[in-house]
């Protein structure tokens, strides 16, 4: 199954967040987005999973225009996501949040009970998924009441757990500490599937060159470069638009240097949010 | 240790058996004690009905009276001699839910698109349409005058006359609707309603048609106030257009909120206070509402979040009980 | 026809003008709180009895030119009762700031329960004659349809639209005002006093409810305790199908449902055939906000919310 954009723009009042973007994505691959803040990632996210209308182009999955789908057919096609900023159902608890999830999609299914999973099925698949993304030990606790790490976790499974063929990342590591980030590389890197596609928006660059097939590089709304990590390491327009003009870069260089001399600073290519 | 298990399991014993006591009680305690009992049993079902839409749901419903008023019409019609038909209890029961489920889902459809706020208001609207029309269309409700000399019911031969014969009925129904409610609670359905309180963007991100699961909240609320509508006709084989009012509707919203959103237990404590209230203050005449209004407000500025914590809900005095009588040594 | 039409036309302008002052209360509060202020119709009523209260009192003192006395009347009761409004937000609100929307809804209903059967304590049950602000006289000028009255809420009622307009839009406390409804949080941060601003929306609120009232019942001779229910309710009406949270929203909501309301029950019995009569005049205010509703889910000038809108508040 795969994902294409085809030139696609997305206009908020006079703003033009995205302009003519044509993407695709096919499953079996990690792709990652990156650009500097405001560049329109979130965007194409929000986009494809219905949050967002188009304002023209299209988007397509398959033989299938998900522009004009309500948002819950989109996810039902096997479309799947975090959110930039946590949106867990706090008051509900950890194994609550996956196992919501399983709810019957249509009228149906949700009367007739056929192709339903049963509550011991659906038990048992969440159980499997907490195990995998070591969250048993909180299984009954509030979503709320987790550290902000686990939280994150708890997103990343949320998006998992359904299999969805599709699964698209709004900045899994914001927030998290270099650990925590190295941690949450190493077990998107192991999601990884034949039959699936993980769209990945991160600003933290040790974790994208490490894990991506694919880095697409957004500026400004517009494609910038796109190809592999290496190819994109060097690209110098990319190093101009995300992180200053090679001069500039080079003063960072020499500063961070003699920081690290003093034995302070990380560096840290992530600019982190709440 | 062998004692202190017995202990309590004695203890437990004695607790459920009071309750039992108390409510056999009831039926020997004079009459207008029984009238108060059944009333705040009838509320009890329409709060719980209306908790599914509010408390787990989270949309403000202020026009549930309608669908009380649905059933208590239902019955009206359809056990009088306005048209002189007389259909036993027992179906104009099924009819009043089935009416106010329908009447639910027709609210529901315009409602869906709307968020928080406006949601409340429309369905207000819609309850004072329902109580409009019903005091102007004369030649089917009698209008204002409202209908009188309803039948008296009876279920599967038993006469259902006097209070206690309704004390009986809405105890069961009471039971019935608390646990059924509480089944559902606990259901994949029940968490969906509660994730569609929390956030419905992401329900709908989930591929959960978050219309389909407002509607079946608002059809289920309804249908359980139609069916308390056509026991409450037949308590009072005389239906109004009086008994509908905006009032009534907020009474069960407050009786939701004074008891803490979403847990049954604090529904129930809700009826209990605020329709005993009321009651208990006749000795202070044209003070009454006076009393009662601040008696309201400073008891929600004191315990906002309700009377009853959300903790202490049905499942936890269930697991509560279970625990005490399986293994006593863990508590 | 025409003089019937034109005379409808000018009922019309009048209630909805005091539609649209009660409304601006609603929408006011519910701008900075996000809170349904079930409490607001009871403020409209209030207006008529301290305004004669405060002018008996004054006749009783010996009395200064009628006009004079009236005026001080007026302008005690807008403050009166706009201080009332704010202590009632100090101490039955303000704590439950905490505590979700409907812990502060409820107060507000108990609030409403505890105004409106005070009054009727201290002054009876019973509707009670209304003193005339101005004598009710045709006016001449107007082709002998309009009265005095009629004249008078209209002219008041634009008059305290335009002020308020110009004081949310031109000073500093109307940009707080205006501030804390769009985001409290980035207000506070800013360093605007929101609860300042929130205690000001609590006395302009209900101090225009009680202009409200005593316009209400300058019209119609008469004041009782219940006046404020049925009144609030279509007010808050106005507000949701204006938008709730726009001031421009509460002023169009209320001409318009005075419109709909006057024009709608004059002629539906003339378009039924007589089958619909006026007895469902209190309909059409709901069956209308409804019908906008389907097509406009925030009212007419309110902001559309859909996940795009409320995605950007949150992220950014
Ligand atoms: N719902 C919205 N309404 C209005 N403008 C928006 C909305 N969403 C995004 N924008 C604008 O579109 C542009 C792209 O935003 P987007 O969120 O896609 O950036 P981003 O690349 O995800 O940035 P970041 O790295 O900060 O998350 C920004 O200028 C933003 O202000
Ligand atoms: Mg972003």
């Amino acid at each position: 199954m795969a994902l294409a954009l085809e030139n696609v723009s997305k206009h908020f009042g006079s703003l033009v967040a995205i302009r003519n973007l044509s993407l695709s994505f096919d499953v079996g691959s990690i792709y990652s987005i990156i650009g500097p803040n405001g560049a329109g990632k979130s965007t194409v996210v929000n986009m494809i999973a219905g949050s967002y209308s188009v304002t023209s182009g299209a988007i397509r999955l398959g033989a299938t225009a998900l522009n004009r789908l309500p948002k819950h057919r989109i996810a039902q096609l096997g479309v799947s996501r975090t959110y930039q900023n946590l949106r867990l159902f706090d008051g509900m608890t950890v194994l609550e949040n996956l196992e919501v999830c399983f709810f019957p999609q249509s009228w149906l299914t949700f009367l007739t009970g056929a192709k339903r999973l049963s509550k011991a099925e659906r038990l048992e698949i969440c159980h499997a998924c907490l195990a995998e993304f070591h969250l048993s030990d909180v299984a009954d606790v509030l979503a709320g009441d987790l550290p902000y790490g686990r939280q994150k976790i708890l997103e990343l499974a949320r998006a998992f757990v359904t299999q969805a063929p599709i699964v698209l990342l709004d900045e899994p590591a914001a927030g998290l500490n270099h650990t925590e980030t190295k941690d949450m590389a190493a077990m998107i890197a192991g999601l990884k599937r034949e039959d699936r596609a993980i769209i990945l928006v991160e600003h933290d660059m040790e974790m994208v060159m490490s894990i991506s097939d694919r880095i697409d590089v957004l500026n400004y709304g517009e494609l910038l470069c796109s190809g592999t990590p290496d190819l994109v390491r060097t690209n110098e327009r990319v190093q101009e638009a995300y992180l200053g003009t090679t001069e500039e870069l080079d003063d960072i260089r020499k500063l961070a240097q003699s920081r690290r001399a003093q034995g302070g600073l990380r560096a840290n290519a992530g600019i982190v949010r709440h | 240790m062998g004692n202190s298990v017995i202990v309590r399991r004695l203890g437990l014993l004695a607790v459920l058996a009071l309750c039992v006591v108390l409510l056999a009680l009831v039926p020997h305690l004079p009459s207008y004690y029984v009238r108060v009992v059944d009333s705040i049993l009838i509320y009890i079902i329409l709060a719980v009905g209306l908790n599914l839409v509010v408390g787990y749901a989270g949309l403000l419903d202020l026009g549930f009276i309608a669908f009380y008023a649905v059933g208590a019409y239902a019955y009206a019609l359809l056990a009088s001699g306005q048209f002189d038909i007389h259909l036993p209890f027992i179906v104009i029961l099924f009819i009043g839910a089935a009416a106010g489920a329908i009447a639910g889902v027709l609210l529901g459809f315009p409602v869906l698109k709307l968020r928080g706020d406006y949601l409340a208001i429309v369905t207000l609207s819609f309850g004072e349409i329902i109580r409009i029309a019903i005091n102007n269309a004369d030649d089917l409700t009698n209008g204002p005058q409202g209908i009188a000399g309803l039948d008296r019911a009876s279920l599967f031969g038993l006469p259902l006359t006097t209070p206690v014969h309704f004390y009986w009925l809405l105890l069961v129904l009471a039971i019935t609707v608390c646990g059924g409610v509480y089944y559902m609670e606990r259901s994949i359905l029940g968490k969906a309603w509660r994730a569609l309180r929390e956030d419905q963007d992401v329900v709908r991100g989930l591929g959960i048609n978050t219309t389909t699961l407002k509607l079946l909240a608002f059809a289920l609320s309804a249908a359980i106030g139609g069916a308390g509508g056509v026991i409450f006709g037949a308590f009072q084989r005389f239906v109004s257009p009086e008994s509908f009012t905006f009032q009534e509707s907020l009474l069960v919203v407050l009786i939701i909120i004074i008891g803490g959103v979403g847990n049954i237990v604090g529904v129930i404590a809700g009826a209990v206070v605020l329709v005993v209230l009321p009651e208990v203050l006749h000795f202070a005449a044209q003070y009454r509402l006076l009393i009662y209004g601040v008696v309201l407000v400073t008891v929600i500025v004191l315990r906002p979040g309700g009377l009853v914590s959300p903790r202490f809900n049905l499942g936890f005095i269930i697991r509560k009980v279970r625990t005490l009588w399986l293994s006593p040594s863990k508590t | 026809m025409l003089d019937y039409f034109l005379q409808q036309l000018i009922f019309a302008l009048a209630i909805g003008a005091i539609y649209g002052l009660i409304a601006l209360g609603y929408t006011m509060v519910y701008g900075v709180m996000r809170l349904i202020n079930f409490a607001h119709g009871e403020f409209f009523m209030l207006g008529p009895y301290v305004y004669t209260f405060i002018f008996s009192g004054l006749i009783g003192l010996g009395g200064l030119a009628p006009m004079l006395d009236s005026a001080i009347a007026i302008i005690a009761s807008f403050v009166i009762v706009g201080l009332l409004g704010v202590a009632i937000e100090r101490f039955a609100y303000r704590p439950l700031r905490a505590y979700g929307r409907l812990a502060p809804m409820l107060s507000a209903l108990g609030m409403s329960i505890v105004l409106q059967s005070a009054v009727r304590v201290t002054v009876g049950p019973q509707p009670v004659h209304f003193p005339a602000i101005v004598p009710s006289t045709p006016i001449d000028a107007l082709g002998g349809m309009v009265t005095t009255v009629q004249f008078g809420i209209l002219v008041a009622a634009v008059l305290l639209m335009v002020g308020l307009t110009l004081f949310v839009n031109g000073t500093r406390l109307g940009i707080w005002i205006r501030a804390a409804s769009e985001s409290w949080t980035t207000s506070s941060l800013l360093g605007i006093r929101v609860n300042r601003a929130v205690s000001l929306v609590f006395f302009i609120g209900p101090g225009l409810g009680a202009m409200a009232g005593i316009m209400y019942a300058s019209y119609y001779g008469i004041m009782q305790p219940t006046m404020g229910s049925v009144i609030g309710l279509k007010a808050f009406t106005a507000a949701i199908l204006g938008g709730i949270g726009s001031i421009p929203g509460a002023m169009l909501g209320g001409f318009l449902l005075g419109a709909i309301e006057t024009f709608g029950t004059a002629f539906l019995p003339i378009l039924s055939f007589g089958y619909i009569g006026t007895e469902y005049r209190d309909v059409f205010a709901f069956a209308v906000l409804i019908l906008v509703l389907l097509f406009k889910p925030a009212g007419l000038l309110g902001e559309t919310v859909s996940e795009e809108t409320t995605v950007a508040k949150k992220d950014y």
